[in-house]
């Protein structure tokens, strides 16, 4: 299977976002103060820079890459890597909408147990341990934030619908 | 000298001086495990510091960076892994003597190795940071404009991999410092009708998104979860008298020196000031075949080297504004999240702040050396800490922190947007360090810059026509030519 320039696929992709960021930094409204450049003018630099910073990476970089993806060099990941990289992200994607939903108490206990299910990679865990460090866990961070500092964490928003009061 | 005191009395208020060694030690065991690091403490606790008084926050942050850096070596010493990229060249000379058998000796050395780097750079640190505010108030927005512009620029010159994509990433994070309203007009820049984009991106979830985040998750799909076995033998022992320091006392105080001058500059840490150290003893040294092999002088170069590193990027975060190293990055964060503006006023306007940070400095370089020598001997277990306890406890942080920096669910969202953008940075081998550290003084170049303009009223020459301000840009033009131009020079003698 031919290997993936990452390289070039890193320059088409900040090429595309600059010439995004160039389009959308057009759109600010000017507003111009005496002898002062405008807020313009960094957004412009910035998407300049990112897209004569992609060129010369594929240019120089892109063709190093292509050298060592010829000589063997190693992928990045391999497709079980991908499959890791994609079961973590989802799960930060699930823990992060049930934060919203079911609130950080519960989500905290049940997400740390679930990611700790995912990352032992089959390796035997003590099940009691980790429940019972999932639960402090949880309850430490809910309870020294909410009461501790008063800063407040999501309480849920199903359990108001349901009429239930969450500590 | 009565506002240091007053520092240090308010440092041995018992919560201040618990938590503070709480910090110290907890840094000290994320700088032991290889992949994470005192700086990912620093990340993790800065959202609880929010609710927590200035003094107590920066007490804990600072103990949690000092014992960070003066960790690492465990790890290099005992298996051979660095802990952080400030422990690599230890990896040289202490697990060669591992094997040998003396791990104890390894370790004692790099214990009072790291001490003696982080207790004399505090001591010069906290004797040079007013001297040099006081200069730096002469400066105008001008010579700011330039000296973080060179800031970024050596990070990238001296980073590994490809300078374009250093460059790259720094643009990418002088564009997300654009986000939200513009500073002096108020024109909203890139929120796209989001009220939670109106007042920026918010420091915490960027770091979350692109260093916790991202760590756990490349980490767990490399599958590098697992540690060598330690047989490190017998650890018990000081393993080392006082002619082995004196022996070495020329490498120590050259090593000092590299440590504070690179931590000292700006963008530069210990990942740099401990390979250039080792390389400098290894030259003066009269057995230069021996290093390599488990000798005295590489541990001691490298350990005092990066931590003396420790003191030296305190220098230019709290006198120019300019954060030292990556770590000093997110120091800098926590000032401004409680308010504060580092920089040549900060100490005037702070003065207990500013001691209270050289206070903690020594406290805990003394406190951390002490726990270090009567501790080695469970040193070994620290690398058998599971990862997959530690890595799930950092994810449920991460996403608290984020959730507790605004309490609002979009910045939670965005540390999965910035997740994202660290793993697709970690595929296309761009660093870290340069968006992060253009974020931070993103914002700061572009006031200094416009600022200049507007006094200058609308000559950009200005910038060039001031000596300090054009040498400044001169050495930010070659810290990001010179590596390109010397690769290029050695590519053409290869070929030759």
């Amino acid at each position: 299977m031919k290997k993936i320039n990452r390289t070039y696929v890193m320059g088409v992709v900040f090429i595309l976002f600059a010439l995004f960021v160039f389009w959308q930094t057009g759109k600010i409204p000017e507003r111009l103060v005496s002898n002062e450049p405008g807020p313009k003018l960094f957004p412009y630099i910035s998407a300049i820079g990112m897209i004569v910073m992609a060129v010369l990476s594929m240019v120089i970089d892109g063709r190093k890459e292509a050298e060592e993806n010829q000589a063997g060099a190693a992928p990045y990941l391999d497709s079980a890597g991908w499959k890791r990289l994609a079961l973590i992200f989802m799960e930060c994607v699930v823990f992060c909408i049930a934060m919203n939903y079911i609130g950080f108490w519960i989500v905290s206990m049940v997400g740390m147990m679930m990611y700790i299910c995912t990352l032992k990679s089959g390796k035997k865990i003590n099940m009691v341990f980790a429940i019972v460090l999932s639960i402090a866990l949880g309850s430490l961070c809910y309870f020294g934030f909410t009461r501790g500092f008063a800063i407040p964490l999501p309480k849920g928003a199903i359990w108001s619908k349901l009429g239930i009061k969450m500590p | 000298m009565a506002s240091y005191l007053s520092a240090l009395a308010v440092l041995c208020q018992p919560v201040n001086f618990i938590m503070m060694y709480v910090c110290c030690v907890v840094g000290c065991v994320l700088g032991a495990i290889p992949g994470l690091s005192g700086g990912l403490g620093i990340t993790l606790i800065l959202p609880m510091t929010f609710a927590l008084n200035t003094n107590l926050s920066f007490a804990m942050l600072v103990g949690m960076y000092v014992g960070g850096v003066s960790g690492s070596f465990i790890a290099a010493v005992l298996v051979g892994i660095p802990g952080s990229a400030a422990s690599i060249a230890t990896c040289y000379d202490g697990y060669p003597m591992t094997k040998k058998g003396k791990a104890a000796r390894a370790l004692t050395i790099g214990i009072t190795g790291s001490f003696i780097g982080t207790l004399v750079s505090t001591i010069v640190a906290t004797i040079c940071s007013t001297f040099i505010a006081d200069i730096a108030l002469l400066l105008g927005p001008w010579e700011y404009f330039s000296l973080c512009l060179m800031a970024i620029t050596m990070v990238i010159g001296l980073s590994n991999g490809s300078v374009f994509k250093g460059l790259l990433a720094a643009f990418l994070g002088l564009w997300i410092s654009c986000v939200g309203a513009d500073m002096v007009t108020n024109q909203l820049r890139f929120t796209f009708g989001n009220t939670n984009l109106y007042g920026g991106i918010n420091v915490i979830c960027l770091l979350m998104g692109t260093f916790a985040l991202q760590q756990v998750a490349t980490s767990y799909a490399k599958g590098n979860l697992d540690m060598p076995e330690v047989e490190a033998g017998s650890l018990k022992g000081f393993g080392l008298t006082l002619k082995d320091f004196t022996d070495n006392l020329k490498t120590i105080l050259v090593s000092l020196f590299i440590g504070l001058w690179i931590g000292f500059l700006p963008g530069m840490g210990s990942g740099v000031s401990n390979l250039i150290a080792y390389g400098q003893a290894k030259k003066m040294s009269r057995h230069p075949e021996e290093f390599g092999t488990g000798i005295d002088a590489g541990i001691w170069a490298t350990e005092v080297s990066n931590n003396a590193g420790v003191g030296g990027a305190i220098i230019p975060m709290i006198a120019l504004g300019i954060p030292g190293d990556s770590t000093t990055v997110l120091l800098m964060s926590a000032m401004t999240i409680h308010g504060l503006q580092a920089g040549p006023m900060f100490i005037k306007n702070n003065p207990l702040l500013a001691n209270l940070i050289f206070a903690t400095l020594l406290v805990s370089a003394i406190l951390i050396f002490i726990t270090e020598l009567f501790t080695k001997r469970w040193f070994p277990l620290l690398l058998k800490a599971p990862y997959h306890y530690l890595y799930s406890a950092i994810l449920v942080i991460c996403f608290l922190g984020a959730y507790s920096a605004s309490t609002s669910m979009f910045s939670v969202y965005l540390v999965l947007v910035f997740g994202l953008l660290g793993i697709a940075m970690e595929f296309f081998k761009m660093p870290g360090t340069p968006l992060m550290l253009s974020f931070i003084l993103g914002s700061k170049i572009e006031s200094y810059f416009r600022m200049g303009c507007s006094y200058a009223k609308g000559d950009m020459t200005t910038f060039i026509t001031r000596p300090i301000s054009l040498a400044f840009l001169l050495i930010a033009v070659w810290s990001v030519l010179g590596p390109v131009i010397s690769k290029a020079i050695k590519g053409k003698k290869a070929s030759a």
